[in-house]
């Protein structure tokens, strides 16, 4: 045994340096504090009900859909970039594909959690499979997501299998190996599933017709809405993977991913957002010069106070406009600082459009007669957010440690 | 294992799972159990019954219709047939099933022990308890009802007088002033008002389509007259210092300052004899000259109701066919008489006494029990000026004091007495269905049986244009250990060898139809109900100006801001608290959360530098109550709405910890001339915090 | 979008708004009728669970020149209801004869997809247990199934009132499909002391109601947003009409009917 070494380095990637044992128990043991916070207050919810968190009839979504529809965004460079390594074979991304799989694995568990805790009869969830109702959107999204799910975490298994002690027994690696043989045809299944429940989260809110907010008829309900969602995810999803990525080289201390790759995924990820940046302002143009007088409404009443202020939409569009120019423009996207910059402005854009979407839309009142209400999460929508991420850092703090995420870590660090 | 190898162990796994039946009878029993939780009560299976009768929670007897399940009365429904009420349902009788078995419902007789605290007893401890103390008292009973309408007040009467007093009262309302006014105008026996018949009503203060008079029936005249699409029958105004309930029906609102409405009364009796509409009676020309300086200008000063608006509802007034002036007080209560004095020569300017669809002349009942005090007489008689005079050590204090349906210590204002009456007293008894905060102050108290519990009856409540009798009787068995209090009386004034000349109260009510010329046996199968025309000759009354010149110096406070009470019957009466559903009728601009809600208009705010939401204190006198502020601009300027009926100590969690008690605010002044205990004005004044 | 059904039978509501002073004897008996729970505290009211709400009203104005009105809230019943084509397990749907939007609590898991749909906010959620303190559970009616937490529910028009109107005309040998008018009233109808609302069938000429929705007074909440509401409401006030849609400062009150 290798006494220089942490005692489980048996387990870690071939030819990779990690921390102590005891510094990652410590790690842990801080997410464990924050997860058991989070659990507390899942177990509340579930045993008491709904009405331990902040919501009410006005806001029957709040923090949790905002939350999910975040992360569902977010988590989409799984699904793209799986379709761009597997499908299109852009072969660089090989390097980040295992870290964008995991990330959509953790993103869209984690929403399915928050799911379980949001809707109120969690023991009822087969429901929507069993009595379905074809004509709402949110049936697809149940499909779809659920679906998708089970595509991530068969994306995920072969990756878990490939540890260095599990790869040893022939089964699991035959297991592993059969995966990855049926990986682009997943890949392909990923990619439809994804575009498909994006796409309808876009049409669940654009079909409210009671909710001026979101209602978007004719052309800009079909096929605009859908393809918003799916391009502000599939700019935003590379993005955050570079981040995610970034974030653990710096809490590692080592390189995992070449500065070429991170700005390829850049690059793409501001192309789609340059595409869906005209698409934004011309829906948001045609919502308020068109729509919103037809229903008898001003763009102006659409807003409130300072907490549902026109500074959100401005800051939401000024967060998508100012990426696309920097990160379009070579020598400002070969700027680290800048290039970070715009990436984290682009995840909050995308955030910020989805609170919007779910929270702004619903405190408009809508009946003239009716008063603007406001919403805040609780300490319980807080605690299952953090239950969720800190479940989301712990497995990726797992899968780094004992799990080959990044085929170019070792050269990066050879010498170190 | 190869990939074949593979796929054979998932594709058979997943068969044989789908298969067996351990997912789908799982999935099937979790549709039941989500629905089905142990937890949550069964709805009851049983045939319907539907019973009329009348809510003896609802103070002016309205009529319902009981729907019984398997013999449990699950739903107080309106009820068409009945003649008064014409399926006119209030928010307080729609919940009379509910109160029944609401948490606040006493349901054993309870003793004080030395150490302070109500223990629970067997009848017969408390009947042996209630004989003794009453065998005691000889000389010095005093006894409170808070059912004006019900003849028990005959057996509690009699009793009373039986120990040599004569401290029987009634819990403070409307028609004691209105008494008070008839008969300094030479009325001869209770003031009516013919609501029905009329086609322009000005209701003076008196909210009379939510809780003054007989509202059921106001309300059912107001909707039969003004039918939806069509054009109204009957014109309505209201005055009065808020835009409350009924101003929000009414085609005018005066804005009229808490406690001026004698003002706005001389006011229009001024532009009447102005325009030449005076029916002329004896005392007119004194009266002329009195209201001769109630110019519109000077009125609206006073009342704070614009002079123009005034003379166009006076206009509307002296055109009507019919129209009826009717005058009370916010709060039901404290109004002085001086009001209902100019009310009535408001009436007698139109020539609307006596008259179809005016103001009508009802007769008293008559005792049928025997060495029961008659009905004027207690009439006659004030609680607040008794109280204040055992407070102070003018009078002394009953040995006994028994109180029937009352809860005078919430229901009165804080200088009424009434907490030295409580103090003073030897021996304090409370029958009654709910702990309320005067039962909490007991040594006694017996668990009453609810109005579909027992016999009892609901004879010509004030606010009535005719003579009117309504029983209800026994539906179900009392709930609980609770018992029927007219039996329990019955039983002790034999016991006391007091002559009630009555076996039990079916006997009692077959009299009182008897004298009344009802059919008992008809009425309690039925539902029926005894109605009389009022009419006969009685003499015009006279404009008594000396009283009311005496009445009008009475002193008003109405600075630096008026107090505006707001009721709302289906928050519940002081015997009642708040009923169970109630609390979500409690708007946010009554109450937020555990604070009475302080509405004002954008203006008094501005000037008191508080906002929406702002934390304030309504302080009069050394007395304070928080609060929160809520802009309306259906308030006077310079005065601030509470609601009335918050702020219980006692009764359930429905009706502790809402707001606080706005009688605390409320201070009493005897009114000049009638000598009238009178808080219909408070000047209050807001801080903030 | 889900189809829209003619229905032969579209049961529905006039409220008169001059009528109505907020007495909330409506609340009260629809909360007695169909079994809700009482709540301790109400005073928030995005948590208070009522199946109709009573708003307040007004026309805006400072003191004197101010009015104020109420106006009852029920389910609108919609023709196109939006909460219908949003659910996805359907807890909720427009298919019975009558017009009226049913909504099962058995079915529901919850997602409160119809509560972000509805701008009258005629849904509400559960968000715990439903408690009869002592023995308030023992004045349950049997028409109605308790709810449980985490289910959605709303005014049904107290449909079971109908069924029992159905069937004591079926005894009596008459068309259940042709009730006369009144033998089938909403609770709450059944409750206003004021008489200001009125119920029936909105297609029957011989039912008050099919008269007083084409008066020129009468209007429906949020007409142009395509909702097609069962219930009515009528006002002489131009104000109160104009508080039943969104304008725009040039329109006029009513222009939305064309939209």
């Amino acid at each position: 045994m290798d006494y220089s070494k942490p005692i489980d380095a048996a387990l870690f990637p071939e030819g990779c340096q990690r921390c102590s044992l005891t510094r990652f128990m410590a790690w842990m043991g801080i997410l464990g504090i924050i997860l058991l916070w989070g659990l507390y207050a899942a177990v509340r919810v579930l045993g008491f009900g709904l009405g331990e968190t902040g919501m009410d009839d006005y806001f029957g979504f709040g923090l949790w859909i905002t939350f999910d529809l975040a992360v569902i965004a977010l988590g989409a460079g799984a699904f793209f970039t799986g379709l761009l390594r597997y499908i299109l074979n852009i072969d660089e991304l090989k390097n980040i594909v295992n870290l964008a799989a995991v990330i959509g694995f953790l993103c869209y568990t984690g929403a399915m959690l928050i799911l379980v805790l949001d809707i109120g009869q969690p023991i009822r969830c087969w429901f929507g499979y069993w009595y379905p109702n074809v004509h709402s959107m949110l049936t697809e999204v149940i499909f779809c997501i659920t679906c998708y799910c089970i595509v991530l975490i068969i994306e995920y298994v072969p990756l878990a299998l490939e540890n260095r002690q599990l790869a040893k027994s022939r089964f699991i690696s035959a297991l592993a190996h059969n995966f990855h043989l049926l990986m682009p045809l997943f890949a392909g299944i990923g990619a439809f599933l994804s575009t498909f429940h994006q796409g309808s989260l876009g049409g669940m809110y654009g079909v409210l017709f009671g909710r001026p907010y979101l209602y978007r008829d004719g052309f800009f309900i079909w096929p605009w809405t859908f393809f918003l969602f799916i391009l502000s995810a599939i700019s935003a999803g590379p993005m955050f993977t570079v981040l995610v990525c970034s974030i653990m080289e710096k809490m590692s201390g080592r390189r995992l991913v070449t500065w070429e790759v991170k700005q390829l995924m850049g690059k793409i990820g501001a192309t789609m957002l340059l595409v869906y940046t005209v698409f934004k302002l011309a829906d948001t143009w045609f919502w308020a010069v068109d729509l919103l007088p037809r229903e008898g409404l001003t763009f102006d009443q659409m807003f409130y106070g300072w907490i549902y202020g026109k500074w959100l939409m401005w800051a939401e569009l000024l967060c998508i406009i100012l990426p696309v120019i920097f990160l379009l423009k070579k020598s400002t996207r070969e700027n680290p600082k800048i290039f970070y910059t715009m990436l984290v402005l682009t995840c909050v854009s995308i955030t910020l459009n989805r609170y919007l979407l779910t929270v702004q839309a619903l405190a408009i009142p809508v009946m003239p007669f009716d008063a603007w209400r406001t919403y805040a999460p609780n300490w319980a929508e807080w605690g299952a957010c953090a239950l969720v991420m800190a479940y989301a850092a712990m497995v990726l703090s797992l899968s780094y440690r004992y799990l080959p995420m990044f085929p170019q870590e070792v050269k990066l660090n050879e010498g170190k | 294992m190869n990939r074949r190898g593979f796929l054979k162990f998932a594709a058979g796994g997943t068969v044989g799972l789908v298969a067996s039946p351990i997912i789908w009878n799982t999935l099937y029993d979790a549709v039941y159990w989500t629905q089905n939780w142990g937890w949550i009560p069964r709805i009851p299976r049983g045939d319907s019954t539907y019973i009329p009768t009348i809510s003896k929670l609802c103070p002016s007897g309205t009529g319902i219709r009981v729907r019984l399940v398997d013999g449990q009365p699950v739903r107080a429904l309106s009820d068409p047939g009945n003649p008064l009420s014409r399926g006119a349902l209030t928010a307080l009788a729609a919940v009379e099933t509910q109160l029944m078995v609401s948490p606040a419902r006493l349901k054993d007789p309870l003793r004080r022990t030395p150490d302070g605290a109500l223990v629970a007893i067997s009848w017969e401890e408390a009947e042996t308890l209630l004989k003794e103390k009453l065998a005691e008292a000889k000389g010095s009973t005093a006894c409170i009802s808070g059912d004006p309408t019900s003849t028990i007040n005959e057996l509690l009467s009699s009793l009373v007088e039986s120990r040599g007093s004569a401290d029987f009262y009634f819990m403070p309302d409307d028609e004691q002033a209105a008494l008070t006014a008839w008969d300094a105008m030479g009325g001869l026996g209770r003031l009516g008002y013919d609501v029905d018949n009329s086609d322009f009503i000005l209701a003076i203060g008196a909210n009379m389509l939510e809780s003054w008079g007989t509202v059921a029936r106001n309300r059912k005249s107001f909707s039969a007259k003004r039918p939806a699409g069509q054009d109204a029958r009957m014109k309505f105004a209201y005055a009065g210092p808020v835009q409350n309930n009924t101003a929000a029906g009414a085609d005018w609102w005066l804005p009229c300052r808490d406690g001026m409405e004698m003002e706005l009364a001389l006011g229009i009796a001024h532009l009447l004899i102005k325009t030449g509409h005076a029916v002329p009676s004896a005392g007119f020309d004194d009266f002329k000259a009195i209201v001769a300086e109630y110019t519109p200008e000077k009125v609206a000063e006073l009342t704070g109701v614009d002079a123009a608006r005034l003379t166009e509802v006076t206009r509307a007034l002296a055109q009507a066919e019919k129209p009826l002036v009717l005058v009370g007080s916010s709060l039901g209560a404290g109004g002085g008489a001086g009001a209902v004095m100019a009310g009535i020569a408001v009436n007698m300017l139109l020539g609307r006494v006596g008259k179809e669809g005016g103001l009508v002349n009802l007769p008293f009942p008559s005792p049928v029990v025997a060495g029961a005090s008659d009905y004027r007489a207690v009439r006659k008689r004030n609680l607040v000026a008794w109280s204040q005079s055992v407070a102070s050590g003018e009078i002394k204090a009953p040995r006994v004091l028994l109180l029937y349906e009352a809860n005078p210590l919430y229901a009165l204002p804080f200088n009424s007495g009434m907490e030295e009456v409580f103090a003073k007293s030897g021996f304090k008894i409370a029958m009654a269905s709910f702990l309320s905060e005067s039962c909490a102050k007991c040594d006694l108290v017996l668990p009453a049986a609810m109005g579909l519990e027992r016999f009892d009856d609901c004879y010509t409540p004030y606010g009535s244009g005719e003579v009117s009798w309504c029983i209800s009787h026994p539906l179900v068995k009392p709930f609980y250990n609770s018992r029927p209090m007219g039996e329990v009386l019955i039983a002790l004034a034999k016991e006391l060898d007091v002559e009630v000349g009555v076996k039990d109260m079916p006997e009692l009510l077959y009299k009182k139809a008897y004298s009344l010329g009802a059919d008992f046996r008809k009425m309690v199968e039925t539902g029926a109900v005894f109605q009389k025309k009022a009419g006969g000759a009685f003499s015009v009354p006279v404009y008594n100006a000396e009283a009311i010149k005496v009445a009008l110096t009475l002193k008003k406070e109405t600075t630096p801001l008026n107090l505006v009470p707001v009721v709302v019957l289906g928050m519940g009466t002081a015997q009642t608290g708040i009923p169970p559903f109630a609390t979500k009728i409690i708007m946010e601009y009554q109450l937020a959360g555990h604070y009475s809600v302080a509405q004002m208009n954008a203006a008094t705010a501005d000037r008191l530098g508080v906002r929406k939401g702002s934390r304030v204190t309504v302080r009069r006198g050394e007395v304070k109550i928080p609060a929160l502020v809520d802009i309306f601009e259906g308030v006077l300027p310079d005065a601030v709405a509470l609601s009335a009926g918050l702020g219980h100590t006692a009764f359930d969690q429905f009706s502790r910890n809402k707001g606080s008690n706005i009688m605390t605010l409320t201070s009493i002044t005897r009114e000049p001339g009638t000598g009238l205990p009178v808080w219909s004005s408070a000047g209050v004044s807001v801080d903030k915090v | 979008m889900s189809e829209v059904i003619d229905f032969k039978i579209r049961w529905g509501m006039v409220i008169d708004l001059d009528k109505c002073t907020g007495c909330g004897a409506c609340m009260v008996a629809c909360q007695a009728e169909n079994n809700l729970a009482p709540q301790v505290d109400a005073s928030n009211k995005l948590r208070a669970l009522n199946w109709l709400t009573v708003y307040r009203l007004s026309n805006g104005k400072p003191f004197p020149e101010h009015e104020v009105a109420y106006l009852p809230r029920p389910c609108m019943q919609c023709g196109k209801p939006s909460c219908v084509s949003v659910c996805p397990v359907v807890a909720t749907d427009k298919r019975e004869e009558g017009g009226i939007v049913s909504q099962i609590p058995p079915r529901c898991i919850g997602c409160r997809y119809c509560m972000a749909s509805c701008p009258y906010h005629a849904r509400y959620f559960n968000w715990y247990d439903p408690k009869w303190p002592g023995d308030l559970d023992r004045t349950l009616t049997p028409d109605v199934s308790t709810r449980p937490r985490g289910v959605v529910e709303k005014c049904s028009f107290c449909h079971h009132r109908w069924m029992h109107a159905k069937d004591a005309a079926i005894l009596k040998g008459e068309d259940p499909m042709d009730l006369p008018d009144g033998a089938y009233v909403t609770a709450c109808a059944e409750a206003c002391p004021n008489g200001a609302i009125t119920f029936g069938d909105l297609n029957n000429p011989k039912h008050k109601v099919h008269e007083l929705k084409q008066s020129p007074h009468a209007f429906r909440l949020l007409e142009r947003l395509g909702t097609d509401p069962q219930v009515y409401y009528m006002s002489k006030r131009e104000w109160i009409r104009r508080q039943g849609d969104n304008y725009l400062e040039h329109e006029a009150t009513g222009d939305n009917k064309k939209v």
